[in-house]
């Protein structure tokens, strides 16, 4: 009868603590997988967080600050065919003169329209209404204290500035639409209406 | 030899052991209809998976072309317009089934010890099978799915500390972006229906490990066998659910295809705005409260809802008598109807 193979993994006759050489390969073996795995799942929430670039803005030019008078308000369109609501509230002359409101609701970002039998902005996804100077009257973002964002503004040699991004969902698709580019639209403005 | 012998040998399980397998004994209770609505939704996510499947050769998932994949879909590719009808559908009764589902388990307390933690794992279906359809609806790209996804996004925003990050990671970007789309197709299409694979098998696990929640009704003859055969009594009872969900489906997809709204655009929001049905009541909720309050409560009345088999233990140990969820169930289920009754006949 042939001899039973020696089973090679009976242990040895002198076992070195065994308890403690057990801890050390689990806790070896813990640390690898969670260093291994968790470098990974590093590396994947990394590469799904994105590469982190802010939305390109430029300055751009609006208008001569003496062709609007306080009470003006004009409508401003990015190259992003974005609308910007640009009032003259002032008649310091300076830059505190004006706001350029954003449309994009602070609550949850839908976009709001002028409604002038109202004399006031209005959010149709929750409601949200602001004063012509973007200030929240009622709903959600008036119980939260948000305002309509302003974009920023400067003057230069009695011009007006305002710093927009460059680029929105809707400039995307329009360069994909046909030869008509979006962003020939830039600075085209519409002037309102004076204030009586 | 034999195919059988062949077979065997290579699949080594034998009759009684996948006769162990499948004939568990159900409790009687199991013969009423109303208690198929568990297996209703997995058919349901079947048929949305072999529809959705379809619907990918052709839907392409970028901003440029989205809308209009859809649009060829539903009116040029044959029979586009009734796959997309059905997977729309199968949709709408999923999430429908899934909530039933969910009121029978609540209030029916079969989410008592020992099947807690199953309570939660249901809980957790509920939420991704949302999720699927949040994410499904906006693949449309039109205006009101469009607007539907960035308001979602900004309600994660609202999420205290984590929030800003989950908006990142599931915009791709600060905005809404031309890479947005992509993403929400990979969690429609991937994500979300592998989770759901996943915590269906773990659902079900621990309802072989822990049986059905025996229950006796009133009617029931005291001399009859307490319980009968899964397979083939209710399995059979499944097949024709399953059966009769793909006639309604069918009718519904013929009646009442499903439709297509204006392209999405990102600078104009629609006048009168609404998402899917199954979101009206956190639409309404949401301009009853300020972003973080509505948010905030959301997420205290969802918390609320995964721990309850804990909560009713509670209840349970100092006022063993108390029927406090039925209660508690019933003004849930009004204040459910209520909010989605008056999103769905306002315009604001």
């Amino acid at each position: 009868m042939a001899e039973k193979p020696k089973d090679t993994h009976e242990p040895s006759s002198v076992p070195a603590k065994p308890e403690r050489r057990s801890v050390l390969l689990g806790t070896a073996m813990t640390g690898s997988l969670i260093a291994g795995y968790g470098t990974f799942a590093a590396y994947a929430a990394r590469f799904l967080y994105g590469a982190g670039a802010k939305v390109a803005t430029a300055w751009m030019y609006v208008t001569e600050v003496a062709l609007m008078k306080p009470g003006d308000s004009m409508r401003f369109v990015t190259p992003g065919r974005a609308k910007v609501a640009i009032a003259r509230q002032g008649s310091s002359g300076t830059v505190d003169d004006f706001v350029a409101l954003s449309s994009t609701c602070p609550h949850l970002g839908c976009q709001v329209h002028w409604e002038p039998q109202h004399d006031r902005f209005f959010c149709p996804c929750h409601n949200g209404t602001f004063d012509r100077s973007g200030r929240a009257t009622s709903g959600p973002p008036f119980e939260a204290k948000q305002s309509l964002p302003r974009y920023p503004l400067r003057i230069e040699n009695g011009l007006l500035f305002i710093e927009v991004p460059t680029e929105t969902l809707s400039s995307v698709d329009a360069d994909a639409d046909d030869e008509q580019d979006g962003r020939h639209a830039a600075c085209e403005y519409v002037p309102l209406r004076r204030k009586a | 030899m034999s195919i059988g012998s062949w077979l065997s040998e290579r699949v080594p399980v034998d009759g009684d052991q996948l006769r162990e397998l499948t004939n568990e004994p159900v409790p009687n209770h199991l013969k009423h209809w109303w208690f198929a609505l568990g297996g209703t939704p997995a058919y349901l996510f079947i048929v949305q998976i072999a529809t959705g499947i379809l619907l990918a050769f052709y839907y392409e998932s970028s901003p440029r072309v989205a809308w209009e994949s859809v649009r060829h879909i539903t009116d040029e590719v044959a029979f586009g317009w009734y796959l997309r009808s059905v997977h729309k559908w199968g949709a709408t009764l999923m999430i429908a089934t899934v909530v039933l589902h969910q009121m029978r388990v609540f209030f029916t307390a079969a989410y008592r010890k020992p099947r807690e933690l199953n309570w939660m794992v249901g809980m957790c279906l509920l939420v991704t099978t949302l999720l699927t359809g949040f994410t499904g609806y906006s693949l449309v790209y039109e205006q009101l799915s469009f607007w539907g996804a960035t308001v979602g996004a900004n309600i994660t925003d609202s999420v205290p500390v984590a929030g800003p990050i989950l908006k990142r990671m599931l915009l791709g970007g600060d905005l809404y972006n031309e890479r947005t789309l992509s993403r929400f197709f990979v969690l429609h299409a991937a994500v979300l229906p592998m989770t759901i694979v996943g915590l269906v098998a773990i659902h079900i696990t621990f309802i072989r490990l822990q049986g059905v929640t025996e229950m006796r009704f009133e009617d029931e003859p005291r001399d009859e066998p307490k319980h009968f055969r899964f397979f083939p009594d209710h399995f059979y009872t499944e097949l024709i659910m399953g059966l009769l969900v793909m006639v309604v489906l069918s009718a519904l997809a013929t009646v009442l295809p499903a439709a297509m709204g204006p392209r999405a655009d990102p600078l104009v929001t629609p006048e009168v705005i609404k998402p899917e049905w199954f979101f009206y009541v956190a639409f309404r909720w949401l301009k009853l409260f300020s972003g973080t309050a509505a948010v905030l409560s959301m997420g205290f009345v969802v918390m609320l809802m995964f721990g309850w088999p804990f909560v009713d233990a509670w209840i349970q140990r100092r006022r063993p008598a108390s029927e406090l969820h039925v209660w508690i169930g019933s003004l849930a289920v009004l204040a459910i109807i209520t909010l989605t009754v008056w999103e769905a006949v306002v315009a604001h």
